[in-house]
C-alpha cells in the first residue's frame, strides 16, 4: 500500500476512516517517548489523585472503561487531566478469523475520542471464534497465510480507528507444527507491511523464549530498531519445565537484564510496570518504576531523552 | 475455510470441550510435553472465568463456600460461555442460571443473593444521570404540589425478594455469620441505586415501597398522598409522603421533577 500524503497531513480526528478513499491510514509518525509509567489499576486511584507520585504516564485497560458510566470513567477523566494516557486493550482479537466485531471497534473508537490517548494498543493474538470469547490471549501459527490475514485485519482496524495501532507480543505456551517463520520475523513483517507499531513486552519475550527453548536475545535482535514504541515489564510464575505469564510478581533479574539490552537496541522507549494480579500498594510498584529510570539512565547516559527520564526522581 | 481458520476452530473446541485432537498440530517443547503445555490454556480458560464470577459475586462465593462456588462456576462456564468481548458482562446470567439449575433453584436465598449482587454491579457503572437538588423542590409553589411528578435517578432499580437474602448480604458484608435462610409471605422490597459513585441498597416498608412504585410510574404527589391515606393514619398522609420524598432526595434517588401531566 502506498502511504498517502494527504492522509498523513491530517490529524486522526479529521479523518473519516474507512469511508472516503479506501486509502490506508499511514501517518508514519512515531508516537512520542513518554518516560516511565504504570498500568493504572483501580486499587491505586486515590493514592494517585491525592498524592503526586513520580509516574510519567499511565496505561489503562480499554475494556475497563468501555462501560456506560460511573466511577471508573470519572477517575479516568481526572487521571487524564494530569497525566498522558495510553489505551491498552485485551479483546481486539486482531488475529481472529471470525468476522470483525464492529460493535467492539465502535466502543473502542468512542473511548479513544473521549480519552485522546497517545496511542491504542492490543495483543498479537486471537481471543475466540464463532461468537465465543475465551478471554485469553491465544497463540497463532507463524505462517504466510496467518500473516496475510493479520496484516489485512490490522489495516482494517487502523482505517476504522483513524490511527495506527500498537501490537504486543504475548507469552505463549505452545508452538504450532510447521512454522514458516519465527515470531520475531512475523512481528517485523507485520509492522513493516501494516504500519502498526510494536509493544515489546520484555517479560513475554523471556517467558516465550524459555517455553520454546530459544534465546530471548535472538528475539530481541530480530526486532527492527525503529518500530518499538513501548515496553512492558512484568513478573511471572516459574513451573520448572515452563513459565506461566501471571503478571502477578515483581520483575525478575533475568527480565531486568533483558530490559537493559532492549534499551541498548531500541534507545529510550516509553515503559510501564504492568501488574495484573496480586496488586501491591502503589509504593511497592513505584520502586520498580524507579528501577526502570535508573537502568535507563545507566544504559543511555548520553541521550537527551535520558535526561528527561530523570524527571520525577 | 483456510488452514488458519480450521486451526482456530479446533484449538478453541479443544479448550472448551476437553477434546485433544489439536495436540497433533502442536509441538513438544525441549522440556515439556505438548499436552501439559496445551493444558495451561485449558486451565486458564475456566479458572479465569470462574475468578471473574467470584469478583462479581463475592458474597455468593462466601455463602456457597469455595468448593460449591467453583463447581457452580465451572458448570456456568460450560452452560453459558462468554459471547461478549468485555469480561464485565460475563456474570450477567448468574441469577437466571441459579434459578434454572438444581440444587441452587431449591434455595431462593441463593439466587436472590445473586440478584442483589448483580443489581449492585449494574448500578456501579450504569449511565450517569442528574441528581435532583432539594432547592429545586423547595422552589415549587404550594399550589403546584398536587401536580408534582418525580423522576427516579437513572441508576435506580426496584425489585422484590421472597427470602431474607438482603439480611444475608448485610451479615456477609459485616463478616458475620449469616442468618438461617428464610422465605416469608411478605416480600422484601429492595431499592438499589448509586449515590456519589457508591452502589447502595435499601429495604422499603410496604408503604414507602408502594409510594416509590407509584411515583416512578408517574403518579403525581396529590394522588400519592391519597394512596398513603389508605395505608395508615389519613391525617398524617401528606406529612409521611413529604418525609419519604425528603429521604429520596437526600439519598440522590431522584433525577428531577415536573409539574402537570
Ligand atoms: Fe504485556
Amino acid at each position: 500500500m502506498t502511504p498517502s500524503a494527504s492522509i498523513a497531513e491530517k490529524s486522526a480526528s479529521e479523518m473519516n476512516p474507512g469511508l472516503a478513499t479506501g486509502e490506508r491510514v499511514r501517518s508514519g509518525a512515531k508516537p512520542p517517548f513518554l518516560g516511565f509509567g504504570l498500568g493504572l489499576r483501580p486499587q491505586h486511584y486515590n493514592d494517585i489523585l491525592d498524592g503526586d507520585p513520580p509516574i510519567d504516564w499511565f496505561e489503562v485497560i480499554s475494556e475497563n472503561y468501555m462501560i456506560p458510566g460511573g466511577k471508573p470513567l470519572q477517575m479516568l477523566e481526572r487521571i487524564r487531566e494530569r497525566y498522558p494516557v495510553v489505551m491498552h486493550g485485551v479483546s481486539l482479537s486482531i488475529a481472529s478469523t471470525a468476522a470483525p466485531d464492529y460493535e467492539y471497534l465502535t466502543g473502542l473508537r468512542d473511548l479513544a475520542r473521549r480519552v485522546e490517548p497517545k496511542w491504542v494498543s492490543d495483543h498479537l493474538c486471537w481471543t475466540g471464534v464463532h461468537g465465543k470469547n475465551l478471554h485469553d490471549l491465544m497463540p497463532i501459527p507463524y505462517t504466510r497465510e496467518s500473516l496475510d490475514h493479520v496484516v489485512d485485519r490490522v489495516q482494517l482496524v487502523q482505517d476504522f480507528l483513524g490511527r495506527e495501532i500498537v501490537l504486543e507480543n504475548v507469552s505463549t505456551y505452545v508452538q504450532f507444527a510447521n512454522p514458516e517463520m519465527t515470531e520475531w520475523e512475523f512481528l517485523t513483517e507485520l509492522s513493516r507491511r501494516s504500519g502498526c507499531w510494536l509493544l515489546f513486552d520484555v517479560n513475554n519475550v523471556y517467558v516465550s523464549a524459555f517455553n520454546h527453548g530459544y534465546d530471548p536475545y535472538t528475539f530481541l535482535e530480530g526486532i527492527p530498531r525503529d518500530r518499538v514504541v513501548q515496553f512492558h515489564m512484568a513478573g511471572h510464575t516459574h513451573m520448572e519445565t515452563h513459565i506461566v505469564d501471571t503478571h502477578d510478581h515483581p520483575v525478575c533479574d533475568e527480565v531486568w537484564d533483558l530490559y537493559a539490552a532492549a534499551l541498548k537496541r531500541f534507545g529510550a522507549v516509553s515503559t510501564i510496570i504492568e501488574r495484573d494480579d496480586h496488586i501491591p500498594p502503589l509504593d511497592e510498584l513505584l520502586v520498580e518504576v524507579q528501577k526502570l529510570r535508573d537502568i535507563a539512565a545507566e544504559v543511555l547516559p548520553e541521550s537527551g531523552e535520558a535526561r528527561q527520564m530523570e524527571r520525577g526522581s | 475455510m483456510s488452514d488458519f481458520q480450521r486451526l482456530q476452530d479446533e484449538f478453541q473446541r479443544c479448550i472448551v470441550s476437553g477434546d485433544d485432537s489439536v495436540l497433533d498440530k502442536i509441538l513438544d517443547s525441549p522440556k515439556e510435553k505438548r499436552d501439559v503445555l496445551f493444558g495451561v490454556y485449558r486451565f486458564a480458560y475456566s479458572s479465569r472465568l470462574v475468578e471473574a464470577l467470584s469478583n462479581d459475586h463475592p458474597f455468593l462465593h462466601t455463602y456457597l463456600g469455595d468448593e460449591m462456588f467453583d463447581e457452580m462456576g465451572k458448570a456456568y462456564v460450560v452452560a453459558k460461555p462468554s459471547h461478549h468481548p468485555n469480561l464485565r458482562w460475563f456474570s450477567q446470567g448468574i441469577p437466571e442460571f441459579l434459578r434454572a439449575n438444581k440444587p441452587y433453584s431449591d434455595h431462593p436465598e441463593i439466587y436472590e443473593l445473586a440478584d442483589l449482587e448483580k443489581a449492585l454491579n449494574d448500578v456501579f457503572d450504569a449511565t450517569d444521570g442528574d441528581v435532583l437538588a432539594i432547592e429545586e423542590v423547595a422552589a415549587v409553589p404550594p399550589d403546584s404540589w398536587n401536580d408534582l411528578r418525580f423522576h427516579p435517578h437513572s441508576t435506580a432499580r426496584r425489585f422484590d425478594l421472597t427470602s431474607n437474602a438482603a439480611a444475608i448480604w448485610i451479615a456477609l458484608k459485616n463478616e458475620e455469620t449469616p442468618p438461617d435462610a428464610e422465605v416469608s409471605g411478605e416480600p422484601s422490597r429492595i431499592l438499589v441505586w448509586r449515590q456519589d459513585n457508591t452502589p447502595m441498597f435499601r429495604e422499603l416498608t410496604a408503604e414507602e415501597g408502594m409510594m416509590w412504585d407509584e411515583a416512578a410510574a408517574g403518579i403525581p404527589f396529590g394522588v400519592l398522598c391519597s394512596m398513603l391515606a389508605t395505608y395508615d393514619d389519613p391525617d398524617s398522609a401528606a406529612g409521611r409522603g413529604a418525609g419519604y420524598l425528603r429521604g429520596w432526595i437526600e439519598s440522590g434517588l431522584l433525577s428531577g421533577i415536573s409539574i402537570g401531566s
